[in-house]
């Protein structure tokens, strides 16, 4: 009982932290960004390149994907997102030949075969039966720490007030002189650093490989959906919702089916209630 | 119906090709046209649905997968012979995937993409755990009747069920439904404010699609003798459907069979020089190059080039 | 070919807000009637609830006595009443008798399949409506403000209602086409056509109705013979922004 606690703790921490980045997207602008999971990929692969191949200290790694992650968000948004001028369709489909792409990439340049990512803090505890790597409690802790400032961040910062009102009304923030070219851009680099940075964590989690996006942006996508768009509060619920199904199905009726419970909730809250369980437009 | 005979007489032409080919090509090549044929079915299945009314299926995987695995489970496990299996895969992609996605119809744009995506992949993973002793769990099943022996033979019966269903589906979006469809696309409003029933346009839409998705999935692996889970619930088989779709031309008949044998065969002269999966590098980045420049895919720029006037076949 | 339309303690609520507060008003078969009022009065509210876009919170809504309320809008449109929005949005890729063709359509998919356009009622309705046969195969982009106007209310036509819904039909129209629009709607009067306008151009819509419903806020503030609500207190001071 205590392992199932314990365990639906540590990895909804990590669900969490795997939403937010999407969370903010989707949001602020209205966007689908179905190569969302393409940063996990990307900060994964910088991290196991920079601290690994290279030898730089773990943190530089950790620093580097994020960078990395940040500068791909950047990039996406000048030049696929901006140019379609909020046309969904042609966004969401060009996002996915995108993850495809960087999938492929990473590919060419790493191999096809999954790597082992180090634990970035060595050591395991055992409470009540339950190891708890002391990666996935660092990265559960970290999370929190992360969605917690952000929430601070949305709600006290002039920029994060700029973004709240971005996600209500572009036209109306537009007006009100809110620099929204300014807002999105911050939006997409932050969404892409926080991505890769989860990445990291997820990969030390599962493992490194190049298909490891397409689990990461369900999970981002059953959290953000059922959680009510671009709720921070919402997102951290229902990351704790999809974790702890998770670790429920895999103990108790078989691990196998440890997904499937995401999946029928995404389809539905979807068609029974579109908007969420906990409302949207409210950051 | 705004047919011309030239349209008639380009068909025959593009017909006879198609049945001529095998008489001067290797039979790898020839092979390699069978899967493209097989993409070209896909991408006309998807085309129905999504580039016609603008609801994006990332789950047509789950539609090809009932007709899949509908004939597999019934030739392997209960005998059934083939030219009966396959109409009963057919009715119950159409029938399933109704039951599924008739919910989802009703909402729009992400939405409807979204729910898709979450099908395809609960249904990856029951047909992995549930009644594995009738699906073959993670590894599938092998050992399934063909319907043909040989290189040439696989090419002419699925030529001929491509070219049938092309056809078939070219003369009805020549009809008022075809425009009607299109419309949706546009202006879903507008259409339902011109009287028309959208529900209705978008099931039929959807059951015209299934249908062909049901079918090309129950011969395709009656064509390989196997099914795999992995294989076929794939996100990059989603990936290769949509894009030979679209770069193609979405909303087009010409354009997904065009999409279907450029990709396929870019994929197998890139073999020599990128052996793997990185090959889908060159592939997606034409793609997107291609797809953020013209959106309306290869023959819509074919067409501004060659005739600079606005031909929409 | 005249519809009448009854209006009943009509009630629009989003969310917390208001949109139309218990608007009641009846036109007689052959009537044409201005709706008018500020911007965000709740005129084109007025419309969605008629044509079931957005339906009502609260009300009926009848034509020729039978009550529409509870229909789909495509049965609305079949009941014999149909609209024009304030920005025309055409199908954007296709011609305009294609977007002619959209409207004639029964709502049958049998039918659709098997019996091809009838181009004789296409190319009737364009020319009622004023676009030459040389246009017919024109894409919407290639059309000016008003000959999109023009498509719009072919489009409309073309489902032959009994009651048209006219929203701001002359909105970014030069002084040439406002004078084309009107004469259209005069001549649609003489044959029996009921109307309901909306338009803030108070000038073009005086000629082409006979009744006024004033609007504001979400409720109706007067109604009644034309001349009678524009001389009202209540609608002057409401166009003046004092109430």
């Amino acid at each position: 009982m205590l392992q199932v606690l314990i365990q639906g703790l540590l990895l909804s921490g990590l669900y969490a932290l795997i939403a937010v980045g999407f969370t903010l997207i989707f949001s602020v602008g209205r966007v689908l960004n179905l190569a969302y999971g393409a940063y996990l990929l990307i900060g994964g692969y910088a991290y196991f390149y920079f601290a690994q191949t290279l030898g730089m200290p773990k943190f530089a790694g950790v620093l580097m994907a994020g960078i990395f992650g940040c500068v791909l968000g950047l990039l996406k948004f000048q030049l696929i997102v901006k140019p379609l001028k909020g046309n969904h369709v042609a966004i969401e489909i060009s996002t996915l030949i995108l993850a495809v792409f960087l999938q492929s990439t990473v590919i060419f340049v790493f191999g096809d075969s999954s790597k082992i990512l180090l634990p970035i803090i060595p050591g395991v505890e055992r409470v009540a039966g339950a190891a708890i790597p002391f990666s996935n409690l660092f990265a559960a802790i970290a999370s929190w720490i992360i969605l917690l400032s952000l929430w601070w961040f949305v709600r006290s910062t002039h920029m994060g007030r700029a973004m709240q009102a971005v996600s209500m009304d572009a036209k109306g923030a537009a007006i009100s002189g809110v620099d929204a070219n300014r807002v999105n851009m911050f939006t997409w680099g932050l969404s892409g650093a926080l991505g890769a940075i989860a990445g990291v964590f997820f990969a030390s989690y599962t493992q490194l490989y190049p298909g490891m996006w397409v689990a990461p942006l369900i999970i981002a996508v059953a959290v953000v959906i059922v959680g009510g768009i671009g709720s921070i509060i919402g997102t951290l619920i229902v990351a704790h919702i999809v974790g702890f199904l998770e670790i429920l199905t895999s103990a108790y009726i078989a691990p196998e089916l440890r997904g499937v419970f995401t999946m029928l909730l995404i389809i539905v809250i979807l068609v029974w209630r579109p908007s969420g369980l906990f409302g949207r437009e409210e950051l | 119906m705004n047919l011309r005979w030239h349209h008639f007489a380009l068909w025959a032409l593009f017909i006879v090709g198609m049945f001529a080919l095998p008489q001067f090509v290797s039979n790898g090549t020839l092979r390699t046209m069978i899967f493209a044929n097989f993409l070209a079915i896909f991408a006309i299945s998807w085309d129905t649905l999504s580039g016609r009314t603008g609801y994006i299926s990332f789950g047509h995987p789950f539609l090809i997968g009932i007709g899949a695995y509908t004939t597999a489970i019934l030739t392997h496990r209960f005998d059934f012979p083939v030219e009966i299996s396959i109409p009963i895969a057919v009715i119950a992609t159409m029938v399933g995937g109704l039951i599924v996605l008739l919910p989802a119809l009703r909402i729009k744009g992400s939405y409807f993409a979204l729910v898709t995506l979450a099908m395809m992949e609960l249904v990856y993973q029951l047909v992995q755990v549930v009644r594995p002793d009738l699906t073959g769990g993670t590894r599938g099943m092998s050992g399934l009747p063909t319907l043909t022996r040989g290189a040439a033979n696989g090419y002419y019966m699925s030529v001929s069920l491509m070219l049938a269903i092309a056809l078939s589906m070219w003369l009805i979006m020549k009809t008022r439904l075809g425009t009607a469809l299109s419309a949706i696309g546009m202006n879903e409003e507008a259409v339902s404010g011109s009287g028309l029933s959208v529900t209705k346009l978008k099931m039929t839409a959807f059951l015209m699609s299934a249908f062909i998705a049901g079918l090309g999935g129950a011969v395709y692996i009656h064509y390989l003798g196997s099914i795999a889970p992995r294989a076929l619930f794939d996100i990059n088989f989603v990936f290769t459907i949509i894009v030979a779709a679209l770069i193609g031309g979405a909303g087009t008949t010409i354009g997904p069979i065009a999409g279907a044998f450029f990709l396929t065969f870019l994929l197998e002269y890139l073999r020599p020089w990128l052996p793997g999966a990185e090959r889908y590098m060159v592939y997606s980045g034409l793609a997107l190059l291609i797809y953020m420049y013209q959106p309306k895919g290869m023959w819509a720029l074919m067409t501004q080039a060659t005739f600079k006037s606005k031909i929409r076949p | 070919m005249s519809a009448k339309l009854e209006i009943r303690n009509l009630v629009k609520k989003f969310g917390g807000l208001t949109a139309t507060n218990d608007v009641s008003f009846t036109i007689e078969p052959g009537q044409s009637v201005g709706l008018i009022g500020p911007n965000g009065a709740g005129k084109t509210t007025i419309f969605s609830q008629i044509m079931g876009e957005h339906p009502q919170t609260k009300g009926e809504i009848l034509i020729d006595g039978k009550e529409i309320s509870h229909l789909a809008t495509p049965q609305r449109i079949h009941a014999g009443v149909s609209r024009t929005y304030q920005v025309p949005r055409p199908f954007s890729e296709m011609s305009v008798a294609e977007n002619i063709r959209v409207g004639l359509m029964p709502d049958s998919i049998w039918d659709m399949i098997t019996r091809g356009p009838n181009r004789e009622r296409e190319v009737e309705i364009a020319s009622a409506i004023g676009l030459g046969e040389d246009q017919l195969e024109r894409l919407p982009s290639e059309l000016s403000m008003g000959d999109l106007r023009k498509l719009e209310m072919a489009r409309t036509l073309a489902t032959s209602p009994r009651l048209m819904l006219l929203d701001e039909v002359f909105a970014g129209l030069t002084v040439n086409e406002i004078a084309v629009i009107s004469d259209l709607v005069q001549s649609m009067r003489d044959d029996g056509m009921t109307f309901l306008i909306v338009s803030h151009d108070l000038k073009a819509l005086e000629p082409l109705v006979d009744h006024a419903i004033a609007i504001n806020h979400g409720e109706v503030i007067a109604q009644g013979q034309y001349q009678d609500v524009m001389g009202s207190d209540i609608v002057r001071a409401s166009y003046l922004g004092t109430a």
